[in-house]
């Protein structure tokens, strides 16, 4: 055997497998894509801190089918009116203590089996298509911060995706509830981001991505489930595009298995489609730090659903290349704040407030042109993070 | 199926049973794992089964003796399973076969010494796979395969048996390898993790005392995790150590390792020679190791390519794609190397144009603003030493070193 090939390291194995750093409420990844083992919807199951409690319990009793007739059950709406539980979207005139059939939305609530559930509380699919039809016309409304509509749609969709589950309804009807229901979650992960470094508001966008994690998830099985009865869904491959492009960025939680693990199961026709190719080059090019075909290729190519994702992450790209630029730039040669600008898709004053955030000084010559000198000492990242910056070309997509 | 008498038959179950409470009063477990071996196929179970689906009262002669019918919770399952195995009922086989494993794990238990572990290794290894055989039968009639999920669980409590004070827990590894099969083969390797944590932090257990073939195993899961994860020393050890300690005529296990060191080697600057591809049938990654030597750019992303669909499928496409960074060093250190031989004076600049035209050269689409970001990058994760001129659209190199060797480290981030 080659011996320069094998170096022999005489040491006790590290546990260094062991690689989540785990959280109190973090949730373990559910993907287990070559079992075909379906418990009833990932979602349906209590798993808040619990590892591995997903598939307990719901695989042997049958479905139920649910026979509620409204978006909330009758029993839950006269509770709730007189314990004054009642969110603004569903107060009768704004009365915090009276509701109606047509404003009620079921709340989401733990079920610690399927067997305590009544069929009664549980929605049929036309029902839950209703709810959530209703539901998505809230996100236009502009009367309340987006804060508190994103936290009604927030449980209220979960309780839809956990009567999806109770049923077990996977169809093409439920592949397009999820479907809505993650481009909701994807949504509130670009616009809770654009909202500062409110306590309340970074607590909200981990429990965002926390569910969007697990509706993506989800829909995944879901397509694998159903695609034996349909062709492939037309959006199917954006969908899982997201997935990869999750990954993107310094602190990525480790979102269920290994990126290079969901890979081996990806079907190739998916791993062939465009929206996939994108992604996967998006997060080489981060990996590497190559700045200047990241913002290129989200100029080009990226969908809104796909922007959404990639935002959060886009000043961390920006930083590192200033940082890199910084370090290796010839010092009598500052870099011109114009070029930089157009590298990093910013405007030229955005792109200075950026320099400026970062702790670098800008200087401008005699003909008025700005540059950023390189070699400088006081790089350091924001501790606020980044305020928001508009992507050059992509304002659309900024709403 | 060849023809038997009942008298036959009879005989036949009787001498099983006979081996059987045999083989446990005289704690000979190199007998007694022979009676589990349904996936052997040997003649011996082959064709007790036969006499089985004849005789069909088996029940009758396990109660009457007290030397079988002690068993009788073990072996009556047992029956059961060996005569669907040989109906070829693979679903009936698993579940009659785990209830006879439970049964054992329950006697095992009692059992002081480990003089029954080569059963129990035999018990485990069919649990598995009859498991996997059992799902393959469910899928193809349709049904949602769930056996080889039910094998882990199983596992997981004979894991629990072993893992005490006692002569028995040398077995856990063994165990812990088909557990990590089981993960491997369903996608869910997280549930690795809690298995791992236990051999490597319970204090009961010494990595040195475990039987080498099991630690070679171990350590080749456990180096392919650590692949997945990117946490590249890491699998270079764990790897390595499988790879030395192999048994040097098993050429297919030698394979299997090198399959995921060699990417873990390139990641660290460490090239394999095409005799050691060649000789193991890893060509696939020839095309890579030569782009790499040659900072050949067009060649590595041709031979990415290529073999994508079997790098994806085997969890490396992800790491080899790394590799771009280095290959961008080697080609632009010959260049270096080229103008050196020109003019030694002015070999450490180097134009961004020529860089360019070199990647033109190798039909590599890029302008000079990426060019110039790349040299940026190799400057910045310590692969080149010097500087980048903006203006005059120049790379200068720092005279000593610069190109400096990754020396067993992956690339700086």
């Amino acid at each position: 055997m080659e011996k320069g090939f094998i170096q022999r390291q005489r040491q006790r194995p590290s546990s260094s497998s062991s690689s989540s750093r785990s959280h109190p409420r973090k949730e373990r990844g559910h993907f287990n894509p070559n079992c075909l083992n379906r418990s009833k919807s990932l979602d349906s199951a209590p798993t808040q801190g619990q590892g591995q409690g997903q598939d307990q319990g719901l695989e042997e009793t049958s479905c139920i089918t649910g026979t509620c007739p409204d978006m909330c059950p009758a029993k839950e709406r006269a509770q709730r009116e007189r314990l004054r539980d009642l969110a603004v979207f569903e107060r009768l005139n704004g009365h915090p203590a009276k509701t109606s059939s047509h404003l009620a939305v079921k709340k989401f609530c733990r079920t610690i089996s399927v067997k305590q559930v009544h069929a009664s509380d549980v929605r049929p699919l036309p029902v839950l298509e209703m709810t959530l039809n209703h539901l998505l016309s809230l996100l236009s409304s502009t009367g309340h911060p987006f804060e508190v509509v994103h936290d009604f749609i927030f449980d209220r969709t979960r309780s839809i995706r956990q009567d999806l589950g109770l049923q077990n309804i996977v169809d093409h009807k439920a592949v397009h509830m999820y479907e809505e229901m993650v481009k909701f979650h994807v949504i509130s992960h670009h616009k809770l981001q654009s909202h500062g470094n409110d306590p309340d508001i970074s607590s909200m966008q981990y429990l965002n991505h926390e569910q969007l994690t697990k509706a993506l998830l989800s829909l995944y099985d879901m397509y694998d489930r159903t695609q034996k009865f349909e062709s492939r869904f037309i959006n199917e491959a954006e969908y899982r595009s997201l997935y990869v492009l999750l990954h993107l960025g310094f602190r990525s939680q480790q979102i269920g298995e290994s990126l290079s693990l969901w890979f081996c199961q990806l079907p190739l026709p998916i791993i062939k489609t465009k929206e996939i190719c994108f992604a996967r080059n998006l997060l080489r090019y981060f990996q590497m730090g190559n700045y200047k075909r990241f913002f290129c290729t989200i100029a080009a190519e990226a969908s809104h659903l796909q922007y959404c994702i990639i935002a959060p992450y886009v000043n961390e790209v920006r930083a590192q290349a200033v940082s890199i630029i910084n370090h290796g730039g010839y010092k009598l040669n500052p870099y011109p704040l114009g070029h930089l600008s157009n590298l990093l898709m910013l405007t030229e004053s955005d792109m200075e407030s950026f320099c400026r955030a970062c702790g670098l000084e800008i200087h401008i010559d005699d003909a008025g042109n700005k540059f950023l000198p390189t070699k400088q000492s006081t790089f350091c990242h924001p501790k606020g993070g980044f305020q928001n910056y508009s992507f050059l070309g992509l304002e659309h997509f900024e709403r | 199926m060849a023809y038997m008498s009942m008298g036959e038959a009879h005989r036949r179950i009787t001498e099983y049973l006979n081996n059987f409470s045999n083989a446990v009063s005289s704690q000979d477990g190199s007998s007694l794992k022979l009676l589990f071996s349904l996936s052997y196929n040997s003649s011996f179970l082959l064709s007790l089964s036969d006499a089985l689906n004849l005789f069909q009262d088996s029940n009758r002669l396990i109660k009457q003796s007290d030397h079988y019918s002690q068993f009788s919770e073990i072996i009556v399952p047992l029956f059961r399973a060996l005569q669907s195995y040989r109906l070829n009922n693979l679903v009936d086989t698993y579940l009659a076969f785990e209830k006879s494993a439970n049964a054992f794990i329950q006697e095992f238990r009692n059992w002081e010494s480990a003089w029954a572990l080569e059963a129990l290794y035999v018990i485990a290894y069919e649990i598995r796979v009859l498991a996997e055989r059992a799902d393959r039968e469910l899928a193809s009639s349709g049904k949602a395969p769930e056996k080889l999920k039910a094998a882990g669980s199983f596992l997981m409590k004979v894991f629990g048996v072993l893992a005490g004070k006692g002569p028995k827990r040398v077995g856990a590894l063994y165990v812990t390898c088909q557990l990590f099969k089981i993960y491997f083969k369903l996608g869910t390797v997280h549930l690795c993790r809690s298995v791992i944590r236990s051999i490597e932090t319970a204090r009961i257990f010494d990595f040195e005392e475990f039987p080498a073939r099991d630690k070679v195993t171990y350590m080749y899961y456990t180096g392919r995790l650590e692949v997945y994860n990117e946490n590249f020393p890491a699998a270079d050890h764990k790897l390595s150590y499988a790879l030395i300690h192999c048994n040097p005529q098993n050429e297919a296990n030698i394979r299997m390792i090198l399959k995921y060191l060699i990417p873990v080697k390139l990641s660290i600057g460490i090239l394999p020679r095409s005799w050691l591809l060649e000789r193991h049938n890893l060509t696939e990654y020839s095309g890579i190791v030569e782009a790499l030597k040659r900072g050949d750019l067009r060649l590595l992303r041709n031979a990415l390519q290529e073999h994508e669909h079997g790098f994806l499928r085997s969890g490396v496409y992800l790491v080899l794609e790394k590799l771009e960074l280095q290959v961008y060093q080697r080609l632009v250190k010959k260049i270096y190397i080229i103008q050196k031989q020109k003019d030694p004076n002015k070999a450490h600049q180097i134009k961004l144009e020529v860089i360019l035209k070199a990647l033109k050269w190798l039909d590599v689409d890029m302008d000079v603003d990426e060019v110039e970001c790349i040299m940026a990058i190799l400057i910045y994760r310590n692969l080149m030493k010097g500087y980048f001129a903006h203006k005059s659209k120049v790379v200068v190199l720092s005279k000593q070193d610069p190109f400096p060797k990754l020396n067993g480290k992956p690339v700086n981030s």
